[in-house]
This record gives C-alpha cells, structure tokens and sequence, in this order.
C-alpha cells in the first residue's frame, strides 16, 4: 500500500471545499482500507462480538438473520425476507432471501440458520461454546421447508426479533459450527457470508479481509447493494493511542478506533472527522454490591450518587461525543426516559444523608461510624474511555462529603475474584450496549451480568441481597409481548433503580473513530460497530 | 569427552523438568484462572451455571496431580494446548511471535554492540582526547532514555514528520529499522560502560606497557593490544544483555504495534493464560539450556587455559 502524506491530504482538503457536492455522490470502486484497531481480536465465536475489536471484524464478514435501523431502531429485512410470531412470541418462522451462500460455498439455508440458532441459544457442551446472551428462553428450531425455519421457545421471547439483528447472532457456515471453542479465535475459521472474507492473518497483529465479488445480499434498505466498493481491508492491531492518530494524521491510515477525547481537537484541526457511534445501552455507571454493610443502606448509596458531579466527569476530561448520562440507558436507547432530575449533583444533601445514616465525620475529615470508616474500594475497568481518571476524579469528589474511594489496578485474576466478593468490591464499573429493552435485564438480573451481586447470581459469596421487585421488574421486560407496556416497564425499572440509588450513571459511552477526509461511506450498526460494506476510498 | 557430554544434556533435561514444575505449581498459585477470567468476562453475559458447566467441559476442576500429568504428558509429545484468551492452539501462537522477535532482538544486539564498541574506540582515540568526557557520558545518557519516549520520538520524527518510513504497513526492512534503534540503545550503554572500564584496566597491564616501549604508536596499542584483551568481559555479560533484550522488547513491541513474545506474555498474564505462561517458560528455558551448552562447547576454543589437559581429568 502507498504511502499518503501531508501534502496530499492538504491539497484533498482545498479540492473537496470547491467539488464536494460532485464527488459525494459516486462511490470510487476498489483500494484497501487501511483501519487500526487498539487490541487483537479475541475468540470470535460471534456471541462473543460484544468486545469491540472483534466486533469490528465479525460485522464485515457475517450476515445476521435481520437489520435493526440504526436511525429508527426498527428491525428490517436483511437474510431473512420476512418473519411472524404468535401473540405470545413463543413462536418466530422466517423466511429466509433465495441464493445466499456462505463464502465456502454452502447454501445459507433454513437448515444452516436453525443450526446456528439451535447453537447459539443452547450452547454446545461437547465444543465447549456458550450460550448467547441475547437470546432467553429458547427451545429449539423446525425446519419447515429449504427456506423456511420456525423457533419455539419455553416462555415469551419478545426481544428475540431484536436479536437476531445483534452481532452475537451473524451467521456462519455448518463447518464453522463444528469447530470447538477452542479454534474459533483464528479468524480464518469463521467462514460467513458478509460482504468480505477473511484472506489472512497474522495472528494478533492483522487481519486482511477481500470483498466478495458475488455479494447481492445486503440489507435491502439501504443504499449500497451488489458487492462492496473496496477491494479489502487490512485491520492492523496498533496499542498505542499517539500511534493511531499519528499515523491517521500523516496519511499512513485511512480510519482509527478508540481515539482519546484529549486528541479529537488534533484530528478535527486538520479536518479529519471524528465519528462517535453511540452504544445506546447501559450507561458507563458506577454500580453498588448493597450486599456490603458500608453500602447497604440506601442513604449512603443515595449521598453517594449526589455526591457524584458527572457534568465535572465529562466537562473535565472528555468532549460533546460523550453526552453525561440522564437515565441509567442512554438517551438514545429504546425505552430511556429522562431521570435527571433524580441525579441532581448536591454535595449538601449528600452531607446531611450521610449524617441522617449515622455517619458522622472524625478528626481527618472522614466519616465514621462505630469505628469503622466510610472507604470503600473499585477496580479500574480498563475497557471503558479513561476509567481510572473519571474513577479518580469521582474519588476526589466523594472526599469532599467525608467518603474515600479507593482506586486498584488489579491483575485479571485477582479482579475477577474480588469483583464476586461485595465484601472486597461493594463497586464495580458496569457498561453494556445493546439496542433492546432486554439490556437492562442483562446487565443486573441475577443469572445474567448480576451488576448488583445478588444472592442466587453469579457469586455464591453473596448472603443476603437481593431484590425481588427489581427482578421481576426486568423479567418482565424480557417476557412483555405488548410493545407500549414494555417500554414502560423498562422506564419503571430505570425508576426503580435510581430511587434505590443501585447505580450512579456517569455519561453515555460511545465508541470514538476517526478518519481520513478521503474515505466516505462508513456507517455503523445499531450499537457502534463500524461497517465498511458501504465504505470508499475517494481519489487523493 | 562423550560422556562428559551425556551428562550435560541429562544435566539440561533436569533443568527443563524443573523448570517446567515449579512454572506449573505456581501459575496454580495465582487467584483466579484463565477460565474463569474468560468466561466470567461480562461480555459473554453467561449465567453462573454456564459458566460451571465450561469449567466442567475444560476439567479446570479436576485434582491439581491430574491437570500436571496431562499437561507434561501433551508438552513432551509436542502439544502446548490451546490458549484460553486468543482461541488459538499456543503452538501457532509460539510460531507466529517467535520469529519477530527473534527479528528484532538479533539485529538489536549487533547494533547494540557496534555502538557500544564505537562509543568506545572514539573516546579512546588519541586524535578525539578533547571529546572523551562527553563521549564517556553518552552511555549514562542512553541508559537513562526510557524505551517508550524513546520510541515515540522516533516515530514522530522519522515516521511522521520527515516521512522517511511508514510505520503503519512498512516492508519487512522499513518495519525493522526503528524499532532496532529504539531496543539498542538502552542495551548498548552497560555494554559500552564495560568496555571502557576493562580498557581502563587493560591500559595499566605490564603487557601495554611493553608495547608502548618496543615502540608501538597509540593506535596500535588501542586497537592490538588493548581493544582486543578487554573484549573478554565483555562478551560474558553479552550472553546476559540478550537475554535481557529478548524479555524486555515488550514496550519496544506495542509502541511499534509489533507481535513478539513480550508482547504475547503481557497479554498471558494479564488473562492467566496458563497454557501460554507455560509454554513461554519452556522456551525460555530452553533457550538458557542452550546457550549455556553453546558457552561450555565454545569457550575452550576461545581461551586455551579451559581446554582439557590430554591425559588430565
């Protein structure tokens, strides 16, 4: 690949000023893109496509079952031509496009999708594959005809529409689904039917990916059709954040995830966009283990969260791409509604809780209670955009009530035990996204995510904790067949746990890109996921 | 002579044995495990039985005395297992991380030497006495550079300022050339520190002085006399450096997004993948045993006074 330099890009710059009405419009065929990811893909068992670099490669090379508008949130055709369910949504039949292949050939089929939905809504012992967590309560699958699958289910599944849309649920070929756990973080063994393949790899370093020249089975409501205009695409693994933007800026990359808020004033002063794709999800969120005596009683937890001042969070350390949070989802996540007058910034009220809950301050200015201190600790999760800054700067204003919040970098082992133990973390960093009501159940019922740790969840160190009116509130969200009551519910639950102060939300997480002037076209699925099917390299 | 040799190798193979146990023991040491940092991961969202239900299908809780038996077992036929993390068997992870290391640390450590035996020549040559201060100070100096800035600075300049080599995509030789400097500089200072001492020392030896009196010119004893006997030292604590080098590329290898084996242990500790922790161990144990046979093959033909008395013991 040439390189491309300052003076190129520059005198790009001074062209598009005078030509861009002319060349917005038609799409350049051929070149590679050039994208630089933070960290190497990790098993892409596409249920695992939550963590971002391997969702940036599973969204180009697989098809899912239907696409959720991204503007809209509906769920529209995609490999699938149309679908139903009965009235109690224990039942989906789709029928599926005529003429998909898979890239090894295979018919993409009712047999194909009913096997790769039987595997992700089941598992696999025998491979060792987990089960995904965007599908509840599935049965099994009926193929009705070459073309036809039907899905039964133990209970209501209302959000199973949705998920089928999700990257969790792309689908690959009937070889891809007879290889374990254990051999699907090569790339070149997922074998899908999307607009590109896997061509190469060199593992934890690149991923090379060609288009498809026989691709014509895009979403059908959206404006690229046929095959993609790029010949290829070379992911190239690049950790060091002034290396990405550096090299983006210097003309050696066309598109760059995960660009810090502190240089997006550097690409944009050179006219490099910026592209913050919302995850519209859980919010980034301070949540609290109530099985911890210093956070059971929901007065601390209420001083706490008004104690916290997320506008400083993000006026402080990011830029307008992250919204502060006014809800526990984000603004723009199905079934938000506007709570922030419950998180209201009041270091006073704060105080006069704290005093109210028997916490009186000592001579350093910390508060204590029957001679124990208000210090609570929280791992830093380095995933999420700065964490350990805003986790520092939130300790800085807990300390002004009287409450030290203590910040650790752990090892992978040792967090991932303490983080099961409330009485070690009673707060953890928590952040999900997924464009259903569904996700505020994932991220705190009990056999799900279990943000809050409740007994009976993911950690037996648990002993009392645990609140049935919030579970059923979120079981109910996952099984309501009428849309409008599940929206409410989804509004009661964020209620509900904003009035039991479960979670402080900080601000609205987005995934932050940037790229070259040159490269048009790129879009991103519902929660963030760049797509490149669309994507082209303008001459320069 | 065979036999001596025999006893050696049996030697070694203790040595990997040893090496191999005691890793083993104490990555079961560590909190946690590579499982359960994989599955209780909150991306794959799985409910707790689940995650019970893989640890059973990995048999992560089978006896301690079963797991060591089954993994010594697959290592001697060859089978470093799979890597929990990556998804990948630790055999292909190994293959594709060894040779750019290998690629990096090899070249570094000739540069490394060049510098060092420059830095030092230059502060001895009789024509540069008026630069010898300074150049004496440059290997403080270079030791004191951290890899990382270092690093940075030589892609801002090269890479992205004059635009003399891509980073991002280089051929094979342009993706090579800084990330040489950035790890030979660091490791050539202690070298070039030890040279200058032992030329310190050399330059008091009666030998020198005997040169100096049959007539021979500064140069000549510089570069016959002294350079060539002050090169022992240096050579002993060269073995060490490379060592050295190969395990500290690490930052070398993520400032220039380069794969490598210190980039591959920091990704294994950081998720305990044990499979990968072990079989870097192995390697590098390995790769002791041998050069510490190469050094015991090799140094009787470098100093005569090691070589074995005919008819001695």
């Amino acid at each position: 690949m040439k390189q491309r330099f300052h003076l190129q890009a520059l005198t790009f710059a001074l062209l598009t000023g005078i030509f861009s009405a002319q060349a917005a419009d038609t799409p350049v065929k051929g070149g590679t893109l050039i994208y630089l990811e933070q960290q190497p893909h990790t098993n892409l068992y596409p249920p695992a496509g939550g963590f971002y670099p391997n969702g940036g490669i599973l969204n180009q090379i697989t098809d899912k079952l239907t696409w959720q508008n991204p503007k809209t949130l509906q769920v529209e055709p995609w490999i699938a031509e149309s679908w139903s369910s009965n009235a109690d949504k224990t039942e989906y039949t789709f029928k599926i496009r005529p003429g998909v292949t898979f890239s090894d050939g295979t018919p993409l089929d009712a047999n194909a999708v009913a096997k790769n939905f039987d595997t992700y809504g089941l598992g696999n012992k025998a491979q060792r594959l987990p089960v995904s967590e965007v599908i509840n309560n599935y049965d099994h699958s009926e193929v009705i005809d070459p073309l036809t699958v039907k899905f039964y289910f133990k209970k209501p599944s209302p959000g199973f529409l949705q998920g089928t849309a999700t990257i969790g649920s792309g689908l690959v070929s009937l070889s891809t689904l007879q290889r374990s756990f254990d051999q699907l973080g090569d790339a070149r063994h997922i074998i899908g039917s999307g607009p590109f393949v896997v061509s190469n790899e060199q593992l934890g370093r690149e991923v090379d990916l060609v288009a498809r020249k026989d691709y014509h089975w895009g979403p059908k409501n959206i404006q690229q059709q046929g095959p993609a205009n790029l010949d290829g695409i070379k992911i190239i693994v690049t950790p060091e954040d002034s290396v990405r933007i550096g090299a983006l800026l210097a003309g050696q990359a066309d598109f760059i995830r995960q660009v810090q808020a502190y240089d997006e004033k550097q690409a944009t002063a050179q006219n490099f966009p910026i592209y913050a794709a919302p995850t519209r999800g859980v919010n980034d969120s301070i949540s609290f283990r109530p099985d911890n005596p210093l956070v059971s009683d929901v007065k601390v937890r209420q001083a706490l969260l008004h104690a916290t001042n997320a506008q400083q969070v993000v006026q402080t350390l990011f830029s307008p791409n992250y919204p502060q949070a006014t809800s526990v989802i984000a603004a723009s996540a199905a079934g938000y509604v506007n709570l922030s007058d419950k998180l209201k910034y009041d270091p006073a009220q704060a105080k006069q809780l704290l005093e109210e809950a028997g916490w009186h301050t000592d001579s350093d200015g910390i508060r204590e209670k029957g001679g124990q201190k208000l210090a609570l600790t929280v791992y830093e999760s380095p995933p999420q955009p700065q964490n350990k800054e805003v986790l520092q700067l939130v300790a800085q204003q807990w300390r002004q009530v009287g409450v030290v919040l203590t910040v650790k970098a752990g090892d992978a082992g040792s967090k991932t035990l303490d983080n099961l133990d409330p009485l070690k973390t009673p707060l953890t960093v928590s952040e999900v996204g997924r464009a259903d009501p569904d996700v505020v159940k994932s991220m705190f019922y009990p056999t799900n995510r279990d943000a809050l740790l409740q007994k009976g969840g993911s950690s037996d160190k648990v002993k009392n904790f645990r609140d049935d009116q919030l579970n059923s509130l979120l079981v109910n969200i996952s099984a309501e067949v009428a849309p409008r009551k599940r929206l409410q519910l989804t509004a009661d639950a964020q209620r509900y746990l904003l009035d039991h102060a479960y979670v402080i939300p900080i601000f609205e997480e987005p995934q932050v890109f940037a790229g070259a002037p040159w490269l048009k076209g790129i879009s991103f699925e519902a929660v963030g996921r760049p797509s490149f099917y669309g994507a082209w390299l303008e001459k320069h | 002579m065979r036999h001596s040799l025999l006893h050696r190798l049996g030697q070694s193979l203790l040595v990997l044995w040893a090496a191999f146990t005691l890793s083993f023991f104490l990555l079961q040491v560590l909190p946690g495990d590579a499982i359960l940092i994989k599955f209780q991961n909150p991306d794959l969202g799985l409910s707790p039985a689940q995650i019970a239900q893989m640890r059973l299908a990995y048999g992560a809780d089978s006896p301690i005395w079963q797991q060591y038996l089954h993994t010594l077992l697959a290592m001697l036929r060859g089978d470093f297992g799979y890597s929990v993390q990556a998804g990948v068997a630790v055999s292909a992870l190994i293959a594709s991380n060894l040779p750019a290391t290998l690629s990096l640390a090899l070249p570094g450590f000739l540069l490394a030497a060049l510098l060092a035996f420059a830095l030092a020549a230059l502060s001895r040559l009789p024509g540069l006495r008026g630069l010898r201060t300074f150049l004496q100070s440059v290997p403080a100096l270079f030791i004191s550079l951290p890899t990382f800035w270092l690093g940075i600075a030589l892609i801002q300049m090269f890479s992205f300022q004059l635009l003399w080599i891509p980073v991002i995509n280089p051929s094979p030789l342009q993706g090579l050339i800084l990330p040489v400097i950035t790890v030979a500089i660091p490791i050539s200072a202690p070298l070039a520190q030890i040279l200058l001492r032992s030329i310190d020392e050399v330059a008091t030896q009666p030998f020198v002085a005997v040169a100096r009196a049959k007539g021979a010119s500064e140069n000549r004893v510089l570069w016959r006399h002294v350079l060539r006997n002050a090169l022992l030292p240096v050579l002993n604590i060269a073995g060490l450096l490379l060592g050295e080098l190969i395990a500290g590329a690490l930052i070398t290898e993520t400032v220039f997004g380069r794969s490598g084996l210190g980039q591959l242990t920091q990704q294994a500790v950081n998720n305990q993948d044990v499979a990968v922790l072990q079989a870097v161990v192995m390697i590098s144990a390995l790769g002791f045993v041998l050069i510490n046979l190469l050094v015991d093959v090799l140094m009787p033909l470098l100093d005569p006074r090691l070589q074995p008395i005919p008819g001695g013991h």
